[in-house]
């Protein structure tokens, strides 16, 4: 006697997952992209191009980029401000993008918000997270002109529609009991978001808005130099476009380096602390 | 006098199922009662239409000489106060201490800005330490709710309940998760709320002889009908196995 809804494959072991679409399709999009990338291998072209030189200038320039980083045309204190001026572009565009991400994304949560703001919302900020980070600053240096202003704005922008949908998802992950709760005792809406929602999800509120300053601490980093912001990105730009000071490139790189290191650190620490299930990224 | 009066109540999710049909019974003041039934007979769904925390699609329900179905939100916010709530699984914000939990049942008294900012008067915190140690808690008053035992989590939940200054509270389940100790540390809680202090108590409940020793009066739900109506002894062994569907002593031995 055979149960009908065990799945079988053709030769008779039992499936144990459900076998959807999604599945086949993450398999074939796989498959056709390692052939892809084999193939491009094959078209490249290769003229002019001597390996053995080749690797052993970019070796050199390695070298001296890293192993013998000075400072030419600032000095120590310099790179400290200008790297404070690349954390103050960050932190700016995380913190006010925290604040609105917050308020909207208590539009946005299906168990705070009517079912309409929160689609209308929803879409909203899918289409600004859709657009790369980089084309909202340029974007607004149509109106700001290329500055710290644009790159802030930019940030500030994308930083909202990722803050958005973390924010909303760990709304939506409150217990369903505690708002019966603090319904039946009589407490309105926003009772129930200050001494239900909030206490439950501070932490991760707290923690995704780091993570948000660690990405923004990058992207910050590129914006000095695309979008003439300031801060060390643009020291690191003019370094290796302008003077092509190689030592200084390097050291430029060692404080991101250290920086962006220290941040992953503590993120790392809370996201421990925080999410001790999900260690994924 | 009766606290509660409910008529000809109906209501139905979904288009294609009637859950409540026809509901009728009064509680009188001070009066504890119990609902049993099977699961999914419709017991919360009923408790939940007391408070509208379900709307209701037929009959009335007059509280306290007020009917519930035509409140507007203000109303509804006025009746919840003076009806408390008890949970199956406690439902306290758990990273909140004890006492803040507590202080949650003052909100229906509250304009959103006291609320928002937190604002507690004397009175209000005396009272909420005065509950907390009439349930024999107090001493957890500072610790999160996170660490306490589900007995422990209930009283704090009763405690919730009981700051709001209720007529009736109403309680779903209150047993449904706790080892028989604690149990009975509850179901004394909640008989002595209604000796003791006149707070009219309807609970539901899955023991039928929890329902026996503690009720004054006994509801039975069956697929959403009234069944039975009447007191522990009038509850004999043929009318649970009418409410059930069943006889109980196969379900043991099964
Ligand atoms: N929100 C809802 N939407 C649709 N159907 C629901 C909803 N809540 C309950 N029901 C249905 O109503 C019926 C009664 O549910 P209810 O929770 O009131 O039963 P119950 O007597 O409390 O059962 P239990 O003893 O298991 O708690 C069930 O058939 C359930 O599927
Ligand atoms: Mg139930």
């Amino acid at each position: 006697m055979e149960a009908t809804y065990i799945k079988r494959k053709k030769d008779g072991r039992i499936h144990i997952m459900s076998g959807n679409k999604g599945d086949i399709v993450l398999k074939w999009t796989i498959i056709i992209l390692a052939i892809l990338t084999v193939v491009a291998f094959l078209f490249f072209n290769y003229a002019g191009l001597e390996l053995g030189s080749a690797i052993r200038e970019t070796a050199y320039n390695l070298k001296v980029m890293f192993l013998e980083p000075t400072l030419n045309h600032f000095d120590l204190g310099e790179a400290f401000y200008q790297i404070g001026i690349t954390l103050g572009l960050a932190f700016l565009a995380t913190i006010i993008g925290a604040v609105i991400a917050f308020f909207l994304s208590l539009m946005t949560a299906a168990n705070l918000a009517p079912v309409w703001v929160s689609r209308t919302v929803r879409v909203f900020v899918a289409i600004i997270r859709a657009v790369p980070t980089v084309l909202w600053v340029l974007i607004f240096a149509i109106a700001a002109g290329l500055g710290s202003e644009a790159a802030i704005l930019g940030m500030l922008f994308h930083s909202i529609a990722y803050l958005v949908k973390a924010f909303s998802e760990a709304f939506e992950e409150v217990d369903k009991g505690i708002f019966e709760a603090l319904r039946s005792t009589g407490a309105n809406w926003w009772h129930i978001v200050k001494s239900g929602v909030l206490p439950s999800t501070f932490t991760y509120l707290l923690s995704w808005t780091f993570l948000r300053f660690e990405i923004n601490f990058g992207v910050a980093v590129a914006m000095g130099a695309a979008a003439g912001a300031g801060g060390i990105g643009f020291e690191l730009f003019m370094a290796s476009s302008f003077y092509f000071d190689l030592r200084e490139v390097g050291f430029i790189t060692y404080s991101i380096l250290i920086i962006a290191f220290l941040l992953e650190v503590i993120s790392t620490r809370l996201k421990k602390r925080y999410f001790p299930a999900t260690t994924t990224k | 006098m009766s606290l509660l009066t409910v008529e000809g109540l109906g209501k139905s999710y979904t288009a294609d199922k009637q859950i409540l049909k026809n509901i009728n019974f009064e509680i009188k003041a001070g009066e504890f009662v119990s609902i049993i039934g099977p699961s999914g007979a419709g017991k919360s769904t009923m408790l939940r239409c007391i408070n509208r925390m379900v709307e209701f699609n037929e009959g009335n329900i007059l509280f306290n000489q007020q009917d519930v179905g035509s409140l507007n939100k203000k109303g509804l916010r006025k009746l919840r106060t003076n009806i408390g709530m008890v949970f199956q699984h406690y439902n306290l914000v758990p990273r909140l201490t004890v006492i803040e939990n507590v202080l949650h049942g003052r909100f229906g008294y509250k304009t959103t800005f006291q609320g928002l900012l937190g604002r507690y008067t004397e009175e209000e915190k005396e009272r909420a330490f005065y509950l907390l140690e009439k349930l024999g808690i107090h001493e957890h008053a500072y610790k999160r709710c996170d660490q306490l035992s589900g007995g422990q989590q209930q009283r704090v939940g009763i405690c919730r309940a009981l700051i709001q200054e209720p007529k009736l509270v109403l309680c779903d389940e209150p047993i449904a998760s706790l080892d028989p100790n604690s149990s009975k540390i509850i179901m004394d809680h909640l008989k002595s709320i209604s000796t003791e202090m006149g707070i009219t108590c309807l609970v539901n409940l899955h023991q039928v002889e929890v329902a026996q020793h503690y009720s004054d009066r006994i509801i039975g739900l069956n697929n959403g009908e009234i069944v039975f109506n009447g007191t522990a002894y009038e509850l004999t062994q043929e009318k649970i196995n009418h409410i059930y569907g069943t006889k109980t002593k196969d379900l043991i031995i099964a």
